[in-house]
């Protein structure tokens, strides 16, 4: 702090034409932001020390959190959470990362193509997809998966309704369907790699697999770096699959906790308690973001 | 009446004499506007509504209605989240065990007293007991639903069933099983019922009455699903499915009249009597194309759920109503208003509208009334059925609290439905499941408030 | 352009074309596989108008034609108005972003103004909150606070500039070389000035994947225009499409044609960007 304010005091003109340019560039920003990000979110955080109620809310100190900790669905659901977070993020980087790898050595065309056709599946609705994924994984021997099964002479799974089956399934729909924004945002940087690096490094004589690891790696941190930490952020959040798919089930093995905060808020009445379930899932993932950010981002703030 | 509004113009007198201006303290003929949240409670609701409004607005021409339309996906959740936000509509349709949701988020509405005694007097008090929680009604019914089993009488028959008896006079879980037992064949199911994601409660409610459970409380107030009746449910669900009578996966929704309707299936839950007329229209609908595919001549009969011996014999029934809510604007004037509107769309020819929709007989005698003139196209067999039915639905015990309401929808749908859907897929066993069911019921109630050996 | 990565083989032709090969036979089976569930969207498009369940299905349907496309278009009154409102929705959406989110992002990167840490850190903690909870306040804010319940007002304002965006553009301007703005600042460049000068000129391609991006989850959201739509006439596609599942059983093929035809504005507003996607971001482009 002291630092900053000698350094404040020496620049102090420059500083000031900084700050005011600063400010004017952020202004619009900030201003949706504390409106319609910072307030709610605040408002979730009182709320989340009181029993809620529309006309007068009593106040009910930690007891929500308490309420929380002790519930062993709770940590059933950062279980499966995490174990979903787990299996999703890293793969889809890492499937995101090789097909635009192996994107890149066509011509601008092809490249299009290939894009267009990963980026497909994002564009449909997700209500119409959720439809026709219940209709594959359906466990009954009509279901499609299943049909294709027994061309192979293969049993019917239980695909959503077997606690072995229901989480991988959530898991292998999450891989095929959410890589197409990824892939563009790689392509993009990978686009932006300058090629004198790699005339540089074949000189040398570096392999393939060299390259990757001395050149792209550390040129697409900052890319990862972002995709990684929005990617955890959005998979500890998840719900939309759980809630459309399996309702949590069977024996809460699919219940995540976006889906229990969801239920405590709009079917139990319980929004106090889903806003404290709320906050300390935001801690659990303001945790991992640091930490993130320190093993990753020794080049970025944060 | 009179005396009220004497006393509102004297004081309306006083009010202007001594302020000089402050409004007038609400007659009757102030504007108001009155919002009503529906989803598409029949295929033609939201239009029929807005026929109703006008014809209401004939006798009413102060009051406007808003009607917001919703899905019924997605009903629930919009509904709570304009409640909780304070901005709840005035009138909503919701199922009997929705309403302790709102009662303890403190938006419900008494709404005795805003009624008159001869109103209220119009509805079934059976029906009336299901919008009531802790002594106080909080809504009025539109319809009891019967929950059951459907059947295709054909194979019924050739399982050996006696259909006329069964639907005359119930018939035993014994019966039931070796008439399932008979009816499974390759490529079709002696019985399928629905129990994918929340329809799993759905199961446990409506075969409940098997074992003797109609409701989630006991007469004194017990919590019934610690009782030795639900781990005989538990069992027989654990016969059927691994005796292969019935899938042991999860059936969505949508498939369990398909599958009726295309003999997958011989008997299916659950099944409302309205299903008589989706059959005949689907097979009606063979001729243009329509029906669905692989859909083959049947008949459709209502039956009974089956009753386990040392058991009373219930029909699960289910209570929609619509319920006044408080928000914002609400004011005691605009109650009386809010629930005047509310009774105009429960009784009458409004009321039978809905019922004959849905193949029920209506709630409240001006609805009753309503209904003679229209006649169902029901088999005779099926409507001595649904009548019998109707008899034997019984109402949850008077005074239970919100909070044991909240307590048991949290039950249900945090460990019920989810070891209920481990046993279904075989992935555990009946006593195991009853034994999670007591521990986390004894903790949530307390050991004194749950029920316990068999109840009668 | 990092084409550079791949060796061309130049003394070795066959290797080169074997390589293409792999790679062009592994890109299609993979692509394949996760548009499976799209195809079937598609095929379905073309089945019956019927209310159905899974059970009753073929693979494909035994009968195609536009009957599902027609039933999609009179379902209601305002099936094709649905389109129009996600495409206004979508489109002032990603300006908004685009613009603000953009302009945020430059100055946490580049400009160092007082509070700069702490308010980035602000909109990097808002994002952890599950959205859930917050839906709440949110409603009664627009609902209550500024009565703009079936506008187009409340279908945008809260999107219009997100703390991910505002995240992603700062992660990119923070690649461009500070030597290059701080040139900029000697020749007498003011901040706005180097921002539309010199920094936006070379940013297209992030802010063309920020537009796709944003378009793409503007035009899936359900649960927000769902609670700020009390009427048909204002419901974005995604809320109309949901009224096509009913208790007992969907309209699959009207759902899955009004799905695909919902697509339609997506892709040609992919296609539309494609260029800039392949242009390359800033941080190579100036090193270089």
């Amino acid at each position: 702090m002291k630092k900053i304010n000698k350094k404040v005091h020496i620049k102090q003109k420059f500083h000031k034409e900084e700050n005011i340019s600063g400010w004017l560039f952020i202004a619009v920003a900030m201003i949706i932001f504390f409106v319609f990000t910072l307030y709610p979110v605040i408002s979730a955080a009182i709320t989340s020390f009181q029993k809620y109620k529309p006309f007068g809310s009593d106040w009910v100190g930690w007891s929500n959190y308490s309420d929380a900790v002790t519930s062993p669905l709770f940590w059933k659901s950062i279980k499966n959470t995490v174990l979903y977070t787990l299996a999703v993020v890293p793969m889809s980087l890492l499937l995101s990362f090789a097909i635009s790898v192996m994107i890149l050595p066509f011509r601008k065309k092809t490249q299009s193509v290939f894009k267009a056709l990963y980026y497909l599946p994002g564009i449909a609705s997700g209500v119409a997809t959720a439809v026709v994924w219940l209709w594959l994984y359906d466990s009954s021997p009509s279901g499609i998966f299943n049909r294709i099964l027994g061309l192979f002479g293969i049993s019917s799974v239980n695909w959503l309704s077997s606690s072995k089956t229901a989480m991988p399934s959530l898991i292998l729909m999450a891989l095929l369907s959410s890589h197409g924004s990824n892939i563009i945002i790689y392509m993009a940087a990978l686009h932006g790699i300058d090629n004198t690096y790699f005339e540089a490094a074949e000189m040398d004589g570096a392999t393939f697999m060299q390259k990757i690891r001395y050149i792209v790696f550390p040129l697409c941190k900052p890319t990862t770096l972002f995709l990684l930490v929005t990617g955890i952020i959005g998979s500890f959040q998840v719900f939309m699959n759980a809630y459309m798919m399996t309702g949590g089930g069977p024996d809460n093995n699919t219940t995540m906790v976006g889906l229990l905060i969801f239920n405590n808020a709009f079917s139990y009445g319980k929004y106090g308690l889903a806003c404290a379930q709320a906050i300390m899932l935001s801690i659990v993932i303001a945790f991992l973001t640091m930490l993130q950010f320190k093993v990753m981002g020794d080049d970025v703030e944060y | 009446m009179k005396m009220k509004k004497v006393l509102a113009a004297a004081l309306t007198g006083l009010m202007v004499l001594s302020m000089a201006a402050c409004g007038d303290s609400g007659k009757s003929s102030k504007e108001d506007t009155i919002t009503i949240m529906v989803p598409p409670v029949t295929g033609t609701y939201v239009e029929d509504l807005q026929g109703w409004i006008e014809e209401y607005r004939k006798d009413h021409p102060n009051i406007t209605v808003e009607v917001i339309a919703t899905s019924w996906d997605e009903h629930t959740n919009k509904l709570s989240t304009m409640a909780l936000a304070g901005e709840a509509p005035d009138i909503a349709e919701v199922s009997y065990g929705a309403v302790g949701t709102y009662v303890e988020m403190g938006v419900g509405v008494n709404i005795a007293d805003y009624m008159s005694k001869e109103r209220l007097d119009d509805y079934d008090q059976n029906a009336l007991d299901y919008m009531t929680m802790d002594n106080t009604l909080y809504g009025l019914p539109l319809y009891i639903t019967i929950q059951a089993l459907g059947g295709n009488r054909e194979m019924l028959e050739a399982a050996g069933a006696d259909v006329q008896k069964i639907q005359t006079q119930g018939w035993t879980y014994e019966e039931f099983l070796e008439v399932i037992k008979n009816g499974t064949k390759e490529g079709c199911f002696g019985f399928v019922f629905a129990n994918s994601g929340a329809t799993t409660a759905d199961f446990v409610s409506i075969f409940g009455v098997a074992a003797g459970i109609s409701s989630n409380f006991t007469q004194d107030l017990k919590y019934v699903y610690t009782s030795e009746n639900m781990l005989s449910l538990l069992q027989a669900v654990e016969t059927m499915t691994t005796s292969g009578y019935m899938p042991n996966y999860s059936v969505e929704a949508g498939q369990r009249l398909v599958m009726l309707e295309t003999g997958q299936t011989m008997l299916t839950g659950k099944a409302m009597p309205l299903f008589e007329s989706n059959v005949k229209k689907n097979i009606a609908g063979k001729a243009d194309g329509s029906a669905v595919e692989g859909t083959i001549d049947m008949e459709y009969v209502f039956l009974p759920v089956p009753t386990m011996a040392n058991a009373t014999e219930s029909v699960y029934g289910v209570v929609d109503g619509l319920i006044a809510l408080r928000n914002n604007n609400t004011t005691e004037e605009h109650l009386k208003n809010v629930c005047e509107f509310m009774d105009f769309l429960s009784s009458g020819e409004r009321a039978a509208a809905v019922d004959n929709a849905v193949y029920l007989s209506s709630v409240c005698e001006s609805g009753r009334k309503a209904q003679e003139s229209f006649t169902l196209d029901q088999s005779d067999l099926n409507a001595a059925a649904v009548e019998r039915a109707i008899t034997k639905v019984i109402a949850p015990p008077a005074g239970i609290t919100a909070e044991m309401n909240a307590n048991a929808k949290t039950m249900m749908d945090e460990t019920i439905v989810p070891k209920f859907q481990a046993l279904l897929a075989g992935e555990t066993t009946a006593q195991e499941v009853y034994d999670t069911i007591c521990k986390d019921a004894k903790n949530l109630f307390g050991e004194e408030n749950c029920a316990s050996g068999w109840i009668k | 352009m990092a084409s550079g990565l791949y060796s061309q083989h130049l003394n070795n032709r066959k290797l080169y074309y074997i390589r293409q090969v792999v790679l062009v036979v592994f890109l299609v089976l993979f692509a394949l596989i996760s548009l499976f569930p799209i195809v079937y969207m598609i095929a379905w498009s073309f089945g019956p108008a019927i209310e159905a369940a899974s059970t009753s299905y073929s693979i494909f349907p035994k009968s195609w034609s536009l009957d599902s496309y027609k039933a999609f278009i009179d379902y209601n009154q305002y099936s094709l108005r649905w389109l129009f409102n996600s495409l206004v929705v979508a489109v002032f959406t990603v300006l908004g972003n685009v613009i603000f989110a953009g302009m945020a992002g430059y100055a946490f990167a580049k400009i160092n103004f007082r509070g700069r840490k702490v308010l980035f850190f602000m909109v990097l903690v808002a994002m952890m909150i599950p959205y859930q909870v917050t839906q709440v306040p949110l409603y009664i804010l627009i609902v209550k606070q500024f009565k703009l319940t079936n506008t187009f007002a409340a279908l945008i304002l809260p999107g219009i500039c997100t703390s991910y965006n505002i995240f992603l553009s700062k992660q990119f301007f923070s690649g461009i070389p500070t030597a290059l703005i701080e040139s900029a600042k000697i020749e007498g460049c003011g901040h706005l000035k180097t921002y539309g000068l010199i920094v936006l000129p070379l940013s297209k391609t992030i802010l063309a994947v920020m537009a796709i991006n944003t378009f793409l989850s503007s035009w899936n959201n359900f649960f927000w225009p769902f609670l700020a739509t009390s009427t048909d006439r204002m419901f974005t596609i995604q809320v109309g499409l949901k009224t096509f599942k009913f208790a007992n059983g969907t309209l699959l093929s009207p759902m899955m044609a009004g799905a695909c035809i919902s697509a339609i504005p997506m892709f040609i507003l992919f296609f539309s960007l494609q260029k800039y996607f392949l242009e390359g971001v800033t941080v190579g482009a100036v090193k270089g």
